[in-house]
């Protein structure tokens, strides 16, 4: 109960300075800390957000449907916050970055976004004014995000980011914040996803090699935004940007490297950039390869489990086997560490449950079955036939089709090695044994050309190849017979005469006489004709 | 047997230190054989007249020791022992005790006074010894009854113990009732005995909490005012002192019915603060300062936001009294003494003063200003430097409250006029200019302040003085460093552009430096200011000086690394190490920060990482708290600036960062080393896995001690966020350990219901750290370990249902409670649609925030409405 008798006084303000600014320094690193897992959890959040990692749930479309008097509202905020931000313009810098942000949310806050109207009223003009030179760390973040936001709707919206681009590719450079150069990051992949007219506009304004600098940068979430955008932007249909990019300096170790170190992440975004290069570049596969690429590559493919990861690096893979067989022949003997060997890994993604995997592996499969044949012996080995037959009986239709393309390649000898009538006769019957016909029998009756055409292709080399014209008569009982006839009046002349050739030469007047079929059987696909199959993908963007 | 206790503890004070530890051996093998004999002895010791006073003593201190501790742990472990001893054996104590209050050897009788509190505060609040209250107000006799003065004056001194030991709600209210009639009593003009006075009015300062209801009720407030006036005015300094140490209590928890007594009261202090001595004038003085602190707070609540359930009204007292007030503060300016630059923790009249001048500007503002110019401006250039001191001082005092147009023109008059003062001949006069001149830089110069008084053109010459005057006598030069640590700070928030200090960048680093050098930089705390300054001016630098800061690095290194050499010999060897190894790693801390935060300038930290490590483990190894802490935080930012490479220090430095998370007694040092666990793990990812075992079982351990400030346990969960962010999915093996503490500790927070500020604020903390945990647990299991979270869920809904009803929830509470619901919804997905769908408070709850003005939290808020819409439409 002293009170305050003398011992206890209050602090004296005029005082020392050095144990005050010591707490404060202390406190500081502190918060700095709080800031840093904030910003952690945010990012984490946010890109979860991004609709490109919800697949097709369709939950983007719930929120489109509300009712239309609540998006009217909306689009006048919006065009209210566009005016506000131009009044601001000239003000307190404070308030501005406010301005910034009520936009920014105004853009992200439904699956459809009123950028529309914000783009009427003349929003990009503000934003190009703000991302100014001097401006404010937090106010170029801002405007940076909002132009992302824009560059996340369709085509005509990104177009009009347009005027933005000069200075977002500006503010990537070295002297930037962290945070401002991966939000600009962000806005120009976007706007790199959308199209090749958009993409060689970037190119020329140097984006390239403004972005791949941050591709070695040591903040985990900047070197993969950099990456994805770079990704975007090398997507083609021309190589000239992938080829652009591999001439950057140490560009092929830093690849791999990041391949062999990064963050799963990160190795998702990088592997996304070798797809576009193995995709249009076959020197630089030879030099990724020469780099070490394959090892950690397969590596991914063996432990992870990660639909987003598999998906890239098993498109690579299917990229480097579809070249020439050398390079098939070094990812079989890497692969060998692993367990079951590269095709066993393979196998086992056909047995996945997920569409994309099981296309992707198929893909990767049936080029490799395309190769030597000791490649396709390998390959018929492995592993994969059973998934295989099953995928071809049960699975969705673009599926059904790779998983033909494998098996049919495993029966076609390579044309060095053309004996028994280009036939591997020894897999053929197993895979008939198998239960392959029907399968191959929908395919012939499928609308798609392609896919009746190698459904025709097999049937031809079943009823060719089977000893003693054992062929056409298991075809017949397949009810092969009538499915090709379906195509004798086929629009397409290619199956109209190929059909019409068949049914005469195996069920006309010379049904039961073997005889040699004439040339267009060599391998069933040249090696990476996939038309339908783009090497690139759609962008995904920041929505929140 | 008694006479041989007399001897023990006579012995026990002995000068010969061989005896002494004699007889403190006996005594304790005394305690431990019969701890019921024992404290009988010591009671009956105390009791008896006929024993020496030292004797009598040292008894009841043993005794008192026996019942409380400051350690939580031992302080339960004593109570739960006095309450399982045989109750005739304490009704034994407490009547030797009782009757020792009657002594007349005033020692024995204070002993016991507080042995009794001690008592009362175990035995009260378990509904024991309820005749305690009624016994002590029996002695203080009646109207028939006259007791003796000791008596009463003991008396009055326990029952003053007694109510600062229990808390108020313990008595029932008419216990409170007698208990402040006899204090009142006690104080009455008519009481003879100055002794008694003074014992009731140290009582009355202790009761004050407990008169709530009596200071509702118009006539005992009005007693109780005049009783305590009237002891201002009474013969005995003890006595006035005393009674001004009520009133300021009163000023600041009875505010709102303070209105009738005002007039009088500032009779009263001014009159003290005038003609008293110091102790009685300096409490007077302290009565305004906490009114001011009073209405500066009320001020804060109205503008603050008007829902705030502030319903203390605002009687601006201090305004009113204005024309009186600042005078007669102006007037103790001048009754400086003549070392208290020199005195660390010198307090005077003229200090209080100034220092309430200060309190008061803040409270009224602008109106303060013209009260106080005149007599700066007659004051400031007088011959006596007590004139102009006090000038300066008072100057310096009203820079922060008024507004800045009304302060910029009379700054940017006076400051050439305390440029040139810097050159004044008195000693004290340059080390309130240099005071002013910081409190200058520090109000009305800045990125946001509209007139500033710093221009391109004065800034030459103000840096000019400040680097002269550095080399002046350490106070002068501890405070220049003050004022060069607001002239950087104003220039913070720079937009990339070079900073206006940049070409002078050079000569500031180099002063500063050759301060931290100076022989006498130990006066003063000298050392640490220029440190510090020299800390500042690196966290404001812009990159066109971002060199001459690397070259500070080996610059850094060097004086680091000649502590390690310097020879130890004593404990104060030891502390001036250890202060200096302080000093050092802060400014390292800094300037990695600094450097680290851009691209462009991290390589040179890198460079420099090895050496940098190397050293702090060698400062570890010199074992020293603060030392610990400050290169445990340059640690924690080099970890985040190096990223991923900071794994090739974790080997030498694991058993470091252990020690610190065992460190109990130096608290900080926990909390930062889990602080800097944080920064591992973001700086690491994954790689940070084989250091977990240890980690998580060291931060359990911390959690489940008792011994562990409590402040630490929110950062603790906190970090298991950080963790199960950082390695993902191998959080699971730690979820059977982390879940429970989790889960107990949000049942205890929701629990609480102890209403004081202090409570709330550590309550919100303790919840943010949970909410983080779990955001950072779900985040990592997300995707293939989503599964092991839905036990969880539900407890973890009905915890953020709690907290949201909690009224007393802040901001970031709230953000994290809501950012753990998207988490939820996102990690478990359809899954945990039934529990929304059952839920009714979550969309009130992020209604609530998406309306918010904090752009972070509405954003959170959208994004977890989302989520939790996109699953339960779904499933």
């Amino acid at each position: 109960m002293e009170g305050a008798s003398g011992a206890h006084h209050r602090d004296p303000f005029k005082s020392s300075v050095g144990r005050v600014a010591g707490q404060r320094r202390r406190q500081q690193a502190v918060t700095v800390g709080k800031e840093r897992r904030e910003s952690v959890v945010r990012a984490k959040r946010l890109r979860r957000a991004d609709p490109s990692d919800h697949g097709d749930d369709g939950s983007m479309q719930l929120a489109v449907m509300g009712d239309e008097a609540a998006y009217k509202a909306l689009e006048e905020s919006t065009v209210n916050a566009v005016h506000n931000l131009k009044n601001l313009l000239k003000g307190s810098p404070a308030k501005r970055i406010g301005a910034l942000q009520t936009l920014r949310h105004l853009l992200s806050c439904t699956a459809m976004p009123p950028v529309h109207v914000a783009i009427e009223a003349g929003v990009v003009t503000l934003l190009v004014d703000c991302l100014a030179f001097g401006s404010s760390e937090e106010q170029l973040f801002e405007a940076a995000w909002c132009l992302t936001n824009i560059a996340s709707g369709d085509l005509q919206q990104t177009c009009a980011v347009e005027p933005a681009l000069p200075l977002l590719i500006l503010h990537l450079g070295e002297k930037s914040a962290v945070h401002v150069v991966e939000q600009c990051a962000w806005a120009i992949g976007n706007v790199a996803g959308d199209g090749e007219v958009l993409r060689d506009v970037l190119l020329k304004q140097g984006a390239l090699h403004s972005l791949s600098r941050h591709l070695l940068s040591p903040v985990p979430s900047l070197s993969r935004t950099a990456a994805w955008a770079l990704s975007n932007l090398i997507k083609g249909p021309s190589p000239k940007a992938a080829m652009e990019l591999m001439k950057i300096e140490g560009m092929v170790d830093t690849l791999v490297s990041h391949v062999s170190k990064g963050e799963e992440d990160l190795v998702v975004e990088v592997a996304w950039v070798l797809v576009y290069v193995t995709s249009m570049s076959d020197f630089h596969v030879t030099l990724l390869l020469n780099a070490g690429l394959l090892p950690p590559l397969l590596g991914c493919l063996a432990s992870s489990e990660q639909l987003s990861l598999l998906t890239p690096v098993l498109r690579t893979l299917g990229n480097i086997v579809a070249g020439d067989n050398s390079k098939t022949d070094v990812v079989l003997s890497v692969g060998q560490s692993l367990p079951g060997g590269i095709i066993g890994v393979l196998a086992r993604c056909l047995e996945s449950k997920h569409r994309t995997l099981q296309k992707e592996a198929a893909w990767a499969v049936s080029n490799i079955a395309a190769g030597s044949i000791l490649q396709k012996h390998t390959v018929f080995n492995g592993g994969v036939v059973p998934p295989l037959l099953h995928l071809l009986a049960t699975a969705v239709f673009d599926v059904r089709k790779e998983s033909a393309y494998c098996l049919g390649n495993l029966c076609v000898a390579p044309k060095e090695s053309r004996e028994q009538g280009g036939i591997i006769l020894e897999h053929l019957i197993a895979l008939v044994d198998g239960g392959c016909l029907p399968g191959f029998i929908a395919l012939v009756r499928s609308p798609d050309v392609e896919a009746a055409r190698l459904g025709l292709q097999f049937l031809e080399l079943v009823m060719r190849g089977l000893p003693n014209g054992r062929g056409p008569k298991i075809v017949e009982k397949e009810d092969g017979i009538s499915a090709l006839e379906e195509l004798q009046f086929h629009e397409n002349d290619e199956l109209q005469t190929m059909s019409n050739t068949l049914i005469d030469r195996y069920f006309g007047e010379e049904y039961g006489l073997e005889e040699e079929y004439g040339p267009g059987m060599d391998v069933l696909r040249g090696s990476d004709d996939s038309s339908d199959y783009p090497p690139w993908r759609q962008g995904g963007g920041l929505t929140a | 047997m008694a006479q041989e206790v007399t001897q023990i503890l006579l012995n026990a004070q002995s000068a010969d230190g061989v005896v002494r530890k004699v007889a403190e051996d006996s005594l304790k093998q005394f305690q431990e054989q019969n701890l019921a004999g024992f404290l009988i002895a010591l009671s009956h010791e105390l009791a008896n007249n006929e024993k020496p006073p030292d004797s009598r003593k040292l008894a009841g201190l043993i005794l008192k020791n026996s019942l409380d501790a400051k350690e939580t742990a031992r302080k339960q472990e004593l109570v739960s022992r006095w309450l399982s001893l045989d109750p005739a054996v304490k009704a034994q104590i407490k009547r030797a005790l009782s009757q020792t209050l009657d002594s007349v050897v005033p020692d024995a009788r204070h002993t016991s006074a507080q042995v009794i509190a001690k008592i009362a505060a175990i035995e009260l609040p378990q509904g024991e010894w309820p005749e305690l209250v009624g016994s002590l107000l029996a002695n203080m006799g009646g109207p028939q009854v006259e007791k003796p003065a000791h008596l009463k004056q003991a008396t009055l001194e326990t029952l003053g113990y007694v109510c600062e030991e229990v808390s108020a709600e313990i008595l029932a209210q008419e216990q409170v009732n007698s208990i402040l009639t006899a204090v009142v009593q006690g104080m009455n003009a008519s009481e003879t005995s100055n002794d008694v006075r003074l014992a009731a009015t140290n009582a009355l300062y202790n009761a004050l909490d407990f008169a709530q209801t009596n200071f509702e009720n118009d006539m005992e407030r009005d007693y109780i005012m005049r009783v305590v006036c009237e002891a201002t005015l009474s013969p005995d300094s003890r006595v006035r002192q005393a009674a001004f140490e009520c009133l300021v209590s009163i000023g600041s928890t009875y505010y709102e019915k303070l209105a009738p007594y005002m007039q009088d009261v500032f009779a009263i202090t001014s009159k003290a603060v005038k003609e008293d001595e110091e102790p009685v004038a300096l409490q007077a003085v302290e009565f305004w300062s906490s009114i001011c602190d009073e209405e500066i707070e009320i001020q804060e609540e109205y503008s603050g936001d008007f829902t705030g359930d502030s319903e203390v009204p605002y009687f601006q007292f201090i305004k009113q009294a204005l024309p009186a007030l600042v005078p007669m503060l102006l007037e103790t300016l001048t009754k400086q003494d003549e070392e208290q630059d020199q005195e660390e923790g010198a307090w005077n009249l003229a200090m209080a003063g100034g220092t309430c001048l200060g309190l008061v500007a803040r409270a009224v503002g602008d109106d303060v200003v013209p009260l106080v110019m005149p007599y700066v401006q007659e004051n400031v250039s007088k011959p006596d430097w007590r004139c102009r001191e006090a000038a300066t001082y008072a100057f310096g005092s009203i820079l922060e409250g008024p507004s800045l147009p009304k302060l910029a023109p009379l700054v940017n008059v006076a400051l050439n006029f305390m440029l040139s003062a810097m050159k004044d001949e008195n000693n004290h006069v340059k080390d309130t200019t240099a005071w002013t001149l910081g409190r200058i830089f520090e109000f009305l110069h800045g990125p946001n302040v509209q007139f500033p008084v710093i221009t391109q053109e004065n800034l030459p010459m103000i840096l000019t003085v400040l680097l002269e005057s550095i080399k002046d006598s350490p106070n002068v030069a501890e405070k220049v460093c003050g004022a060069i640590y607001f002239l950087a700070q104003g220039y913070e928030e720079g937009t990339g552009a070079p900073s206006p200090l940049s070409p002078f960048f050079q000569s500031i680093v180099q002063a500063l430096l050759v301060t931290t050098d100076r022989e006498d930089a130990g006066d003063s705390r000298l050392r640490t200011a220029a440190y510090e300054t020299l800390n500042e001016v690196v966290r404001i630098s812009t990159e066109d000086t971002a060199t001459i800061v690397m070259q500070l690095v080996p610059v850094i290194m060097q004086k680091l690394n000649h502590t390690l050499e310097m020879s130890v010999l004593s404990a104060d060897d030891r502390e001036k190490q250890s202060e200096l190894q302080a000093l050092l790693c802060g400014v390292l801390q800094v300037i990695i920060q600094k450097l680290g935060a851009s691209d462009t300038t991290k390589f040179g930290i890198v460079q420099y990482g090895d050496q940098m490590m190397s050293l702090f483990l060698r400062v570890f190894s010199c074992r020293s708290a603060t030392v610990h802490e400050e290169a445990m935080l340059a640690i924690g930012a080099l970890a985040y600036s190096t990223g991923a490479e900071f794994g090739k220090y974790m080997t030498d430095f694991y058993r470091y960062l252990e020690m610190g998370l065992q460190n109990f007694e130096e608290y900080q040092v926990c909390a930062v080393t889990v602080g800097v666990v944080g920064d591992i793990c973001r700086s690491l990812d994954d790689k940070v896995l084989p250091f977990c075992d240890g980690i998580m079982t060291q931060l359990l351990k911390d959690l489940s001690s008792n011994q562990l400030h409590r402040s630490v346990k929110p950062p603790i969960f906190s970090c298991f966020g950080d963790i199960a962010l950082a390695i993902g999915e191998n959080f699971e093996k730690y979820l059977i350990y982390a879940m429970p503490m989790l889960q107990g500790a949000a049942e205890l927070s929701a629990q609480q219901v102890i209403r004081d500020d202090e409570l709330i604020d550590y309550n919100n903390q303790l919840r943010s750290g949970i909410f983080e945990a779990y955001s950072g647990i779900f985040q990592g299991f997300k995707g293939n370990k989503a599964e092991l979270m839905v036990p969880y869920a539900g407890h973890i809904l009905q915890f953020i249902e709690n907290v949201y009803q909690d009224k007393d929830r802040d901001d970031s509470v709230t953000k994290a409670a809501i950012g753990v619901m998207g988490d939820l919804a996102d990690t478990l997905g359809p899954s945990a649609a039934p529990l929304f769908l059952q839920t009714v408070f979550y969309k009130d709850f992020l209604d609530e925030c998406t309306s918010s003005d904090d752009q972070q939290l509405k954003e959170t808020a959208e994004w977890a409405l989302s989520t939790i819409n996109r699953i339960t439409n779904v499933g």
